[in-house]
């Protein structure tokens, strides 16, 4: 039997033990070449920002690999796993004065870092606790058949993350032990987090838009605008 | 109490009962959110002492309660809990609303799953704004229900009805309004000499729970 | 890992409760409902316990009874209104929270805070660390009927928050930080206040200390109990504290490059190789003492100059992602802000750190008898705020 430490377990100053150096874009670029020395040309694109970040996509077959691959490669911490709807809302985003002309609404799919070519994409985090590392990586969903391999069995957390994905955009996740809502009530229709699921008190009443820069009462009194309800003067 | 339910508790008793009751609360704390913090610090801190009031905190169950304060975010899937809570306490029972959220959905006005107000629910008697409210805040608001209890006509609240002041059973003897609290009497149209007394009149101090206290 | 004797104890047992329910004999266990209204749950968390005598066989928390949508509001709010709402997420620190999404802006837009800012946004993080963690250290004694320690973290706790009311306007949920800065400078007379109040709440971890931890009691129901080994903490990503009693070594505060100041304090990182509820109980109460440490520290080294960087009347972010995430009161917390250049983020992905302390639950709670329960979810410590955003 392990006897249990007592209190006096202390750890040092932080010159001690934090790492010698922060991680550069060289630590970084070397977690991709190992990569893909596992999954090939899995490996779709990849972006680092200086000094900072590592995304990577891959392919959406090569999903459950890459967590496989990355895993074995040191990154032991599961961050979170999330999906994203790349189609701008067609209800707006409640920037505008709804006052206005309506304009055009925008409804090109642009994906964000790394490209994508479907409007459904999964997005997951992983870190390197011992090389202060993290790196996010993406893949698309097949727009047809919305479903992706679960995680669950790599990484225990990953199955509360993936409910919620489920829940909240419609994607499936194969292999996976127990896929109901999360947070949702059971009788609950239609997946929130899709841009096309209004959000039905803002259409009812919607948002006065743009914020009102209104003059502090102090500035100018003389440009205030004439009100038609009430006059306090 | 049978003179309770017939209405024909003389006036000193009723001040008596009254008053006995509103310094007596024994409050459940439904706290869900960020409030139910700020409702602690009221309830159960050294600072904002809610016992001076006469309102003791930590009822045993809902069913030993006299008022529910809920406090914070009410969620549609939450929603039928607060319902069975409410049917379970006893009458006569109040109810505070505390915080935005709980008032009318708060900054959550236009989420999915946020009921917008506990009123949608329960009948609340005193809303709270604030977000969130300091205990002060809600500390004023068991001050206005203590007020409201000590206006209130037993009679009128063991039938159930909606309001449940003195002025408004003594207006209903009196033969000025209906039990719909509809005006029986037309008011006339005010003459000029109407209003110029009108005008040299004081106004009534306007007195929260519904009327000068007897 | 080497099981201890009470580890050992409960293994069996909970294979022969498993064992039990599947014999001939059919013995009938009890579901055990608790939540999602009961004191000791932190807020509205609702556990579904299958039990075999006293014993858990399968446990299983069913969250989504404080679920606001947030993700789903961030879309159609400008980011300061993002701000105003991210505030309530965990509801005990709220400046806390902000910090890690101004982070992200700021770093979409390529501006920093100037150097008083950062100073300030640091001490006011730590005070809101300082303000969670002693409610928490209050609470623990609740959750096995000792009432006493919660009022007087109530009543410690008033002196953090009258500060940073003075500072921020507002007890908590302050809304203060911005993008490029702070809304406002400090009053004055704050900083020898905020002096005045570390040391109040210097004395009341000693209380604590003395009054909880060294209690009997307490400890023979925290020690041993409610082990999380390390590759475990990693699998679920159990962050914080949590992680830190398990024998990580993880601290976000020290181990990334973030324009928080906490390099111009010397403080230390605690770590327990056990793993158990005492461990994460213990090393929450160092770490009050520690941020007690590193706010008098900063408090005498804010630089003097603006508060604020010149942004643009209206902010519209440019186009792009992010990740920050910060070494919150309950464990990692972090934003992922997509932006498409507009004056309010296209998707923002919270990351809070009590849904990945919570998705332990089932695994941690196997084998474990009903009282260990509630002391077991008492250590991992939870906000359903954060459980459920």
């Amino acid at each position: 039997m392990a006897p249990l430490s007592d209190d006096t377990t202390t750890q040092d100053a932080p010159g001690a033990d934090a790492p010698a150096a922060l991680p550069g874009d060289g630590l970084r670029e070397g977690i991709i070449d190992n990569l893909r020395s596992h999954i090939g040309d899995a490996i779709v694109d990849t972006k680092i920002t200086p000094n900072d970040d590592l995304w990577i996509r891959v392919s959406t077959e090569a999903w459950l690999s890459t967590g496989q691959a990355l895993k074995d490669a040191g990154f032991t911490y599961f961050c979170f796993l999330s999906g994203l709807d790349w189609m701008p809302s067609p209800y707006g985003t409640s920037e505008e004065d709804p006052d206005d002309e309506p304009k055009e609404p925008d409804t090109e799919i642009v994906q964000g870092y790394t490209g994508g070519e479907t409007r459904f994409q999964v997005f997951a985090r992983l870190a390197d606790l011992d090389r202060h590392v993290g790196v996010t990586i993406k893949a698309d969903v097949p727009d047809d058949r919305l479903v992706m391999e679960s995680w669950s069995h790599l990484f225990a957390g990953a199955n509360w993350h993936e409910r919620e994905c489920h829940e909240m955009y419609g994607i499936g996740f194969d292999n996976h032990p127990d896929l109901r809502n999360m947070y949702l009530p059971g009788d609950f229709e239609g997946y929130p987090l899709r841009k096309d699921f209004p959000l039905l008190a803002r259409m009812v009443k919607p948002w006065p838009g743009i914020v009102d820069v209104e003059p502090m009462p102090a500035e100018d009194e003389a440009e205030a605008p004439v009100e038609e309800k009430g006059d306090e003067s | 109490m049978g003179l309770v339910d017939k209405g024909r508790l003389p006036a000193p008793l009723t001040k008596l009962f009254n008053m006995s009751r509103s310094y007596s609360l024994w409050v459940y704390q439904w706290g869900l959110a960020c409030c139910a913090i700020e409702m602690g610090a009221a309830f159960g801190s050294p600072r904002y002492d809610v016992m001076r009031l006469g309102v003791i905190p930590l009822p045993a169950s809902p069913r030993q309660a006299d008022f529910v304060c809920v406090s914070g975010t009410v969620t549609d899937k939450m929603a039928p809990a607060v319902k069975r809570l409410w049917e379970q306490m006893p009458e006569p029972k109040y109810a505070i609303s505390m915080g935005s959220c709980a008032n009318c959905g708060g900054p959550y006005w236009d989420s999915y799953s946020v009921t917008k107000g506990v009123d949608q629910i329960i009948p609340i008697d005193v809303y709270v704004p604030g977000c969130p409210p300091r205990p002060e805040a809600l500390l004023e608001g068991i001050v206005l229900l203590q007020q409201r209890i000590k206006n209130e006509d037993m009679a009128a609240k063991w039938r159930g009805d909606e309001f449940t002041t003195l002025q408004r059973t003594r207006a209903m003897e009196a033969g000025e309004v209906d039990r719909d609290g509809e005006l029986i009497n037309e008011p006339t149209e005010p003459t000029p000499e109407m209003a110029q007394a009108a005008d040299s009149v004081q106004p009534e101090p306007i007195v929260v729970g519904g009327g000068p206290i007897e | 890992m080497t099981l201890t004797d009470r580890q050992q104890l409960s293994y069996i047992a909970s294979q022969a409760a498993d064992a039990r329910l599947n014999v001939e004999l059919e013995t009938e266990g009890m579901t055990l409902n608790i939540g999602p209204q009961h004191p000791a749950t932190h807020g509205t968390l609702r556990i579904i316990c299958r039990l075999d005598g006293e014993q858990v066989v399968w446990a299983e928390p069913v969250a989504g009874y404080m679920h606001r949508g947030y993700e789903k509001l961030t879309e159609v709010r400008t980011f300061p209104q993002v701000t105003t709402l991210v505030n309530r997420i965990d509801w005990l620190g709220s400046f806390a929270n902000e910090v890690p999404f101004i982070l992200a802006a700021e770093k979409l837009m390529e501006i920093e805070a100037p150097p008083r800012a950062q100073v300030i946004r640091t001490i006011l993080f730590e005070l809101s660390r300082i303000a969670n963690v002693s409610l928490f250290l209050g609470d623990l004694g609740v959750q096995m009927g000792a009432i006493t320690p919660v009022f007087l973290a109530f009543r410690d706790r008033e002196y953090i928050l009258n500060l940073i009311e003075g500072a921020t306007g507002g007890r908590f949920h302050p809304n203060f930080d911005r993008i490029g800065g702070l809304k406002d400078d400090l009053p004055k007379g704050w900083i020898e206040e905020t002096r005045g109040a570390v040391k109040k709440l210097e004395q009341f971890c000693d209380t604590i200390d003395d009054l909880l931890f060294g209690n009997e009691i307490f400890q023979s129901r925290m020690r041993g109990i409610g082990i999380i080994p390390a590759d475990i903490a990693k699998d679920y990503g159990l962050s914080g504290a949590n992680a830190r009693a398990s024998g990580i070594d993880w601290d976000l505060r020290r181990d990334q490059d973030i324009p928080l100041s906490y390099d111009l304090a010397d403080w230390k990182v605690w770590t327990h190789p056990d793993g158990d509820s005492w461990a994460r109980c213990w090393i929450r109460l160092q770490e009050t003492r520690e941020s007690c440490k590193i706010v008098t520290q900063l408090l005498d080294q804010i630089p003097a100059g603006p508060v604020m960087t010149k942004v643009p009347r209206i902010i519209k972010v440019p186009e792009g992602e992010a990740w920050v995430s910060t070494e919150n009161p309950l464990g990692e917390m972090g934003y992922y802000v997509v932006s498409k250049g507009g004056l309010g983020p296209f998707r923002v992905k919270i990351r809070s750190a009590s849904f990945n302390n919570i998705s332990i639950v089932p695994w941690a709670l196997k084998g474990v008898y009903v009282p260990d329960v509630i002391t077991i979810l008492a250590s991992l410590y939870f906000i359903l705020g954060d459980i459920d955003r």
